[in-house]
């Protein structure tokens, strides 16, 4: 079983049949440093995310995951390659308000309450703000009660809550989350990772889940693609195929640990 | 300038500690006997609240003893230096002496302050506009910043005319440069990952003006006003006695002509508790937009 | 590439003030007492105007320099007790506060009958620089990291090592900060000073001026101070370039 859901070789990064929301193609990024000296942050990488489908991208850090997730955000351009958004270049998506993003900083506005930041899309966007569904994200990510709370009367993974009811809010197409419950402590963490199982399942948007923890990268995706790194390749693309619902339960499954601990050994040797 | 903010903070790091030696004492205390709770208490908060004081203040009184021994033991002519006594007597026998000037040197700073605000908030957002507008004015804020504004006010006054004009125009450029400084980097100051938001949002940028760079732009003005707030007054003082405006400074420039020294050194006294206080309310100001915007 | 740019419009921004400069006197848009640089420039090939800014100049930058570092002295040790037995330090921000609060020119008759009219400027500037570095060491003495604190705590270290180990070195960048601002203050402080009866200096250059309407030669005094002023903050500014790479 386990042996099946190896994939040999990085050209199987794209997904068999449904075209691809979300393609990297050969896409290199180098930062210029001082002194017209350069650093390849990312080598020629290939990846595609189908419509609907839930890729983790995992990596020690400095592999140059999160430069992955800013070229699809419109953040960052690659400095060869390509990056397709719905065959399209980020930045459509992004003007026409389609994209979900979440970071490792929570990047709420502190002035601004629960309810507003969630509300706050619709505000820069110009559309009116839809009470019903701010209120009806807020529930969804377990905060009815703290609609009026202003973030730092929040905790580190209600805050966490808030940013991504808030990429979720104008109902993207595409939700990009960037270390999300980064600086959480590990068993707040583990509990957003069930939260977002529930909430993805609920919504089913193509999502990738850029990550360093193996665990949480296998709990939520539907792939694993494994980033390793100076410059970052893709090294290895595992599909994962544990049944969903993904609970508390999964985590005691001999299967489960299977998978995390060959990813935790490549994730090993990528670093030596 | 910009560093006066941290010689006076004082009230937050005192209370903030979640467990000082007096918090933890005095409850328990209260408790062992019921009947003399209040008057012990009372009396408690009563000494700590003197020690505190006194903790604070003992440097300024003992500036003011130091003062009253020299005096008395210089054997000094009440002309050339007159007893604290005689000061804050004058002081609070004559309130109507001082009242008409204070008014005069408060209005001075206050419109000055104004009008800094608005040009300097004003500055900001076109440097922030403008990338070009910014290179230019970069080394004018520069020059500004370490020209010795106050020492210009005979140019200013033979610019724009002796008289109230010279004087606002000195307390508004006092206050412009803090507040132009302040409010430039606070539009700059919003993190990185929330103005990613903004762009991922496709937010226009009068919109991303709007709902992220000018709220996070208020704590830093505030900070910007805390630190011209007193400076704004001593200046309106300034300009008064050396152009003969009505103020504080005219008063003190026509008691010291007149040899009233207890007028002049209550003039002083005036103008330097009121100086005190403004600076106390903009840093009050300063907390509560902080607490708002942050 | 970007560096290139910002000097480009820096050296662009301080070509156009000058050239406003010029242009509003020429202009005359304010008048006979708003003089062309040029023409400011130009009265000092007179020798006896040269001469007579010369010697002011050499007054004013003497009392600034004098207080500048009677002022910076007394502020460290100050700093240096407040920090060594924390029981003072609220009541010596206090102090410093107040003094700070307490309007110049209330300084002058008093000065005047202690220290005389030609101390005067220095004293001023003194107080005027030694506050500025006063709040910069109190708050640079409490820059060091709780962390750093701990680990010297944990190591036992006395009051003194810590100072001299920590607190100190993790002082110098804000030190030099608080410098940098205290030689512009310093300045006016003599400036100020002067106004109170002072033989000489660049202050009772600029009052005399503007009551004889000697328009360039007002103008030539401001300049004066304004460049002593520049100079000595763009030094200490480029120290602390230097400060801020080493400790850092």
């Amino acid at each position: 079983m386990a042996a099946t859901g190896i994939s040999e070789s990085p050209a199987e990064a794209t997904p068999r049949t449904t075209p691809a929301a979300l393609e990297l193609r050969g896409a290199t990024k180098e930062f210029r440093l001082r002194r017209s000296r350069t650093v390849t942050a990312l080598a020629s990488v290939d990846l595609a995310v189908g419509n609907g489908e839930f890729v983790a991208l995992l990596g020690p850090s400095g592999c140059g995951k999160s430069t992955v997730l800013r070229m699809l955000a419109g953040l960052d351009t690659p400095t060869r390659g390509e990056v397709l958004v719905n065959g399209g270049a980020p930045a459509e998506l992004v003007r026409g308000h389609r994209l979900g993003i979440a970071f490792q900083e929570h990047a709420l506005l502190p002035w601004a309450t629960a309810y507003d930041n969630v509300a706050l899309p619709f505000r820069v966007a110009g559309r009116p703000v839809d009470a019903d569904r701010v209120n009806a994200l807020l529930s969804l990510v377990g905060l009815e009660g703290f609609t009026d709370a202003r973030p730092r009367q929040l905790s580190g993974g209600m805050r966490q809550r808030v940013a991504i009811a808030r990429a979720l809010v104008l109902q993207p197409e595409v939700l990009l989350l960037d270390e999300p419950f980064g600086a959480l402590d590990a068993v707040t963490r583990r509990r957003m990772n069930f939260e977002l199982a529930r909430i993805w399942a609920d919504q089913q948007i193509t999502t990738l889940l850029v990550t360093h923890d193996v665990d949480e990268a296998v709990l939520l995706a539907d792939r694993v693609v494994v980033l390793t790194g100076r410059p970052g390749t893709v090294r290895h693309v595992e599909d994962i195929t544990l049944p969903r619902p993904r609970d508390k339960a999964l985590t005691r499954d001999a299967e489960f640990h299977d998978i995390v601990d060959r990813l935790t050994a490549l994730l090993d040797e990528g670093a030596e | 300038m910009s560093r006066s903010e941290s010689a006076v903070v004082e009230g937050p790091s005192a209370g903030q500690h979640p467990v000082g030696p007096g918090d933890g004492t005095a409850p328990r205390a209260d408790a062992e006997d019921g009947g003399k709770q209040p008057r012990r208490a009372l009396l408690h908060t009563l000494s700590r609240t003197l020690s505190r004081l006194l903790s604070r203040y003992w440097t300024v009184l003992a500036l003011v003893a130091a003062w009253a021994v020299w005096v008395r033991t210089r054997q000094l002519n009440q002309i050339v230096a007159p007893t604290p006594a005689a000061v804050f007597g004058d002081v609070l026998g004559h309130p109507g002496a001082y009242l008409p000037d204070l008014g005069w040197t408060l209005l001075n700073a206050a419109v000055g302050l104004a009008l800094g605000l608005v040009l300097g908030v004003t500055g900001a957002l076109l440097v922030w506009a403008s990338p070009l507008l910014s290179g230019l004015m970069t080394p004018m804020a520069l020059i500004m910043r370490s020209v010795p504004v106050v020492a210009m006010i005979p140019v200013i006054a033979r610019v724009v005319g002796f008289g109230i004009t010279a004087v606002l125009t000195v307390t508004t450029v006092v206050s412009f440069f803090p507040v132009f400084v302040m409010a430039g980097s606070g539009l700059r100051a919003a993190p990185a990952a929330t103005r990613d938001v903004f762009t991922v949002l496709a937010a226009t940028r009068l919109t991303r003006l709007r709902l992220l760079l000018l709220p996070h732009a208020v704590p830093a003005v505030l900070v910007g006003l805390r630190l011209t707030a007193s400076t704004a007054v001593l200046s309106a003082m300034l300009a008064e006695y050396l152009l003969g405006t009505h103020g504080l400074g005219l008063l003190f420039a026509r008691s010291v002509t007149f040899m009233d020294p207890a007028r002049a050194w209550g003039t002083a006294l005036v103008a330097t508790v009121v100086s005190v206080l403004c600076f106390v309310g903009a840093r009050a100001a300063e907390r509560l937009g902080s607490a708002r915007f942050s | 590439m970007n560096r290139a740019r910002t000097t480009v419009l820096t050296v662009a921004g301080t070509l156009l003030l000058l050239a406003a400069m010029e242009g509003v006197g020429r202009l005359g848009v304010l008048g006979e007492s708003w003089p062309p640089l040029t023409q400011v420039v130009a009265a000092l090939d007179d020798p006896i105007t040269r001469d007579l800014l010369g010697r002011a100049l050499a007054a004013t930058a003497t009392a600034a320099g004098t207080g500048f570092v009677a002022g910076t002295l007394v502020a460290l040790v100050v700093a240096v007790v407040g920090a060594l037995l924390p029981p003072l330090q609220p009541g010596l921000d206090r102090l410093a506060a107040v003094v700070n609060a307490v309007p110049l020119i209330a300084l002058g008759p008093l000065l005047i009958t202690t220290v005389g009219r030609e101390g005067t400027p220095a004293v001023i500037a003194a107080l005027a620089a030694g506050f500025a570095v006063f709040v910069a060491a109190t708050s640079g003495l409490g820059a060091a990291g709780a962390a750093h604190r701990d680990v010297f705590r944990a190591l036992g270290s006395s009051r003194r090592a810590t100072l001299l180990r920590l607190q100190l070195p993790a002082a110098v960048p804000l030190l030099i900060d608080g410098l940098a601002l205290a030689a512009p203050a310093a300045v006016l402080g003599a400036v100020v000073g002067e106004w109170f009866g002072a033989p000489r200096g660049l202050g009772v250059l600029l009052v005399s001026s503007m009551q004889n309407f000697q328009t360039d030669l007002m103008w030539a005094a401001a300049l004066s101070a304004a460049v002593i002023s520049l100079t000595a903050y763009a030094a200490l500014a480029g120290l602390r370039v230097a400060a801020a790479r080493r400790f850092v």
